[in-house]
């Protein structure tokens, strides 16, 4: 049943979005990498269950799959995410919440990413009422046309619940290691949700939890039955490989996304037009000009916002 | 393990001298226990891969696999712990999952409109024409209500779950679309099975009531749907007889699921405020938060007995109207026959009458023309303690369906014009669903009144008469 499983990506879907792009490689990891990231750290602040979160960033990954990268703010897609994935849920939260964490990320004042604590400066993330109405306009703007690009279709299958039901399977509990494998495989699936390589959309729960347990056994070393378990698990060998070859690829990633941006909580469209240009490539938004979507934009923020002054 | 991968990518060479190494050892008969155990188990990945092989390429190496599946019998003369036939084992099955995909959402331009056929509670409902297939479905129009709020959750609720459904009994919702102008998403559309008829405009049609086997056929329809329902996880919360969608082959489907929700086991807090009146469970009005399958339950005692006589069977004004006509055809709670309902947060203010003996359920009373096993079943449905309800497996099961008359084929159902497929605009009778919002505290909706002067009623000389 559904509970268990994913739609996945196509593969033209996944060929169209990183190829035929205007951007390259390593900078839509870099975006893809860094808007998972804000992600995890807003719903640790907004105080969520990680399955909210988690389910977020699925959401987030699916929806890029379908519009370009460059049409909306980084971080306005990633609080449209959280916010539509938390309002369905049992904890919903306010847009007002929402749009003040994500100032508080992004102001200089945040902790994310930042090796020392940064001097807490208070002005420096207050959101006037003006400014909170035009970012919640935005926000909502965004959101439907996450789920329009979805086809409305919400719904995501997390690996932890089964991660643990497999452990259990595994007898993993009763040994002295058992708990710390538990948390490593937990960590391991949390991780993989930044990762650029979108392990979510290109693998089911079940084998994206057995590669987690895999990986968090090795490293624990404790002692795993010397056939192939994982085929009891519905994952096959080959898909076990790649999923550990994926997992472990994160912190390379993260490395040298730090290398080429510092050590900010968060990169911005401008960023990215930034690094174009040291590139030699024209920044653009994708197939249309960066100018006129950004004028598009403008304009619609324009009418959303006389709508609600009238 | 890593013995276990050299045998999986040894080739053939090594195999054979492995195999060698492994008859002298068994020669000098100084093989260890434990050491045997490991090449037993060996031996059965090497089975399992040679399996494998021989299912890859059958053909490709028959003296190795000769040689192979003579050995296991050497072998099991030699070690009784394998008495399990190791040459059984088939190659490992894993489950797939249908590769089901996300797809933009189309545009709502691709639908011909044809006729409105209703504006309900959460939405607008037309019929429609697909273009490009022809094919004719309903199209309901999501209300857009609180636009602070951006997309109305009840209604993402409602895709989702009907995205989730696949039964004969459920409305299957084909796909969302949008209106034309996707700068801007307002205009959202569920493009869903149309149904000619629904039951509540097609009771209000018929001069006669359904007939008993009929009535079987419809009660059958729905139950399985709602047991679909519950073993998924799912309350509909919103079940009654406008909600009960019916096509010309007598095919019943539930629809609106603009109420329900996913719950637990133990179930977690939900509002009360669900269900439209007429159809809400006495727990509900009692102000109940925790509450589960048993409220779709009731809903579907209340349409049981709307099928009986083409009448709702509780048509209260307000909720302290319907609980006391709930009381009077159900009778009056007792702590024996409902544990724990006056810690309820509404049965605070609740004034029952000293002598509740006296009232009991009127539902036999109501429905003479109903066999016994019926009047049980519509009974235990409306039983007023939710632990007392049956559940939609045991409803299913219940002997009131196996006895004549019997169900009626879906084949064999009448047809009646349809109104929803013709130019023609209705309004409901019914009350509409609750509007999501703070839920009536105890001040608000005082039930002290239901049974005021009652007693002073029974007081008076005379007789009472007593209705079993």
């Amino acid at each position: 049943m559904s509970h268990l499983s994913n739609p996945l990506a196509s593969a033209a879907q996944l060929f169209s979005r990183t190829s035929d792009n205007a951007l390259p490689i390593e900078l839509q990891d870099s975006i893809r990498f860094y808007t998972a990231r804000l992600t995890q750290a807003a719903g640790i602040l907004l105080r969520f269950p990680q399955d909210i979160t988690a389910q977020a960033n699925v959401l987030l990954h699916r929806y890029w799959l379908m519009d370009d990268l460059m049409q909306h703010e980084f971080s306005d897609v990633s609080a449209a995410t959280i916010y539509l994935t938390a309002k369905m849920s049992a904890s919903p939260r306010s847009l007002r919440s929402i749009t003040n964490v994500y100032a508080y990320l992004l102001s200089p004042s945040s902790s994310l990413a930042s090796d020392t604590d940064p001097k807490n400066d208070p002005s420096s993330y207050y959101l006037s009422e003006s400014t909170y109405i035009a970012r919640r306009n935005r926000l909502l703007h965004i959101e439907g046309q996450i789920l329009a690009a979805l086809g409305f279709n919400t719904h995501v299958a997390l690996p932890h619940p089964l991660a643990i039901t497999y452990l259990q399977t595994l007898d993993a509990f009763h040994g002295k290691g058992g708990k710390a494998v538990a948390q490593k495989t937990v960590q391991y699936l949390n991780t993989a949700l930044l990762s650029p390589q979108m392990l979510y959309l290109t693998h089911q729960p079940c084998a994206l939890a057995t590669a987690a347990i895999y990986l968090a056994s090795r490293e624990a070393g404790v002692k795993m039955p010397e056939n192939e378990w994982w085929e009891v698990f519905d994952t096959e060998r080959e898909e076990l490989g790649f999923l550990v070859v994926g997992m472990k690829s994160l912190e390379g990633i993260a490395q040298e996304a730090r290398e080429r941006y510092g050590g900010g909580a968060m990169i911005s469209r401008d960023d990215i037009r930034q690094e174009l240009r040291k590139m030699g490539l024209v920044p653009g938004g994708g197939p249309g000009s960066g100018d006129a979507v950004e004028d598009e934009e403008a304009e619609m923020a324009r009418m959303l916002d006389a709508k609600v002054s009238a | 393990m890593a013995t276990k991968m050299k045998s999986r990518w040894a080739d053939d060479e090594e195999d054979a001298e492995l195999e060698a190494q492994r008859k002298r050892e068994k020669e000098e008969k100084k093989r260890a226990k434990a050491e045997k155990q490991r090449k037993l188990d060996e031996q059965a990945a090497q089975l399992r891969l040679q399996e494998e092989q021989a299912a890859a390429a059958a053909t490709e190496s028959p003296s190795n696999q000769r040689e192979l599946s003579s050995r296991p019998s050497k072998r099991r003369r030699l070690s009784p712990e394998s008495a399990v036939p190791q040459t059984d084992l088939p190659p490992a099955k894993l489950l797939r999952f249908p590769g089901v995909e996300w797809k933009r959402c189309r545009s709502v331009e691709d639908y011909e409109k044809l006729n409105d056929i209703e504006e309900g509670a959460y939405g607008w409902v037309s019929r429609a024409k697909d273009m490009t297939t022809g094919k004719v479905v309903a199209l309901k129009r999501l209300k857009m209500e609180n636009a602070q709020d951006g997309i109305p959750v009840t209604g993402i609720r409602e895709i989702q779950t009907l995205m989730d459904c696949e039964h004969p009994n459920i409305v299957a919702l084909q796909e969302v679309v949008v209106g034309e102008d996707t700068s801007k998403i307002e205009n959202i559309f569920l493009v869903l099975d149309f149904l000619e008829h629904d039951l509540k405009t097609l009771l209000e049609d018929m001069s006669e009531p359904f007939l008993n086997s009929e009535i079987k056929t419809l009660l059958l329809q729905l139950t399985s749907g709602v047991n679909y329902l519950h073993n998924n996880w799912i309350l509909h919360r919103d079940l009654k007889t406008s909600n009960l969608l019916l096509n010309n082959r007598g095919q019943l489907k539930i629809a609106d699921f603009g109420m329900a929700r996913y719950f637990g086991d133990p179930a977690p807090k939900m509002t009360q405020l669900v269900v439209t009146l007429w159809y809400r469970s006495p727990e509900l009005l009692l102000g109940a938060e925790k509450y589960g399958t048993a409220v779709d339950m009731w809903s579907i005692g209340c349409i049981f007995g709307e099928l009986l006589t083409k009448e709702p069977l509780l048509q209260g004004k307000n909720e302290v109207d319907e609980l006391s006509k709930i009381f009077e055809l159900c009778g009056i709670p007792t702590e024996e026959a409902w544990p724990g309902f006056k810690r309820l947060p509404n049965a605070r203010s609740l004034k029952l009458p000293k002598n509740p003996a006296t009232h009991g359920s009127v539902l036999r009373a109501k429905f003479p023309f109903l066999t016994s096993a019926g009047s049980s079943l519509l009974i235990s449905l409306l039983a007023l303690n939710p632990a007392k309800r049956p559940s939609a497996k045991e409803m299913l099961d219940h002997p009131f369906f196996a006895e004549d008359p019997k169900p009626k084929s879906t084949a064999m159902f009448p047809t009646f014009p349809s109104k929803a497929g013709q130019e023609k605009r209705r309004r409901r009778g019914t009350p509409n669903a609750p509007v999501r919002g703070a839920a009536p505290d105890i001040n608000v909706v005082d039930f002290s009144g239901i049974f005021a002067g009652r007693e002073d009623e029974e007081k008076g000389g005379g007789f009472s008469l007593k209705l079993i």
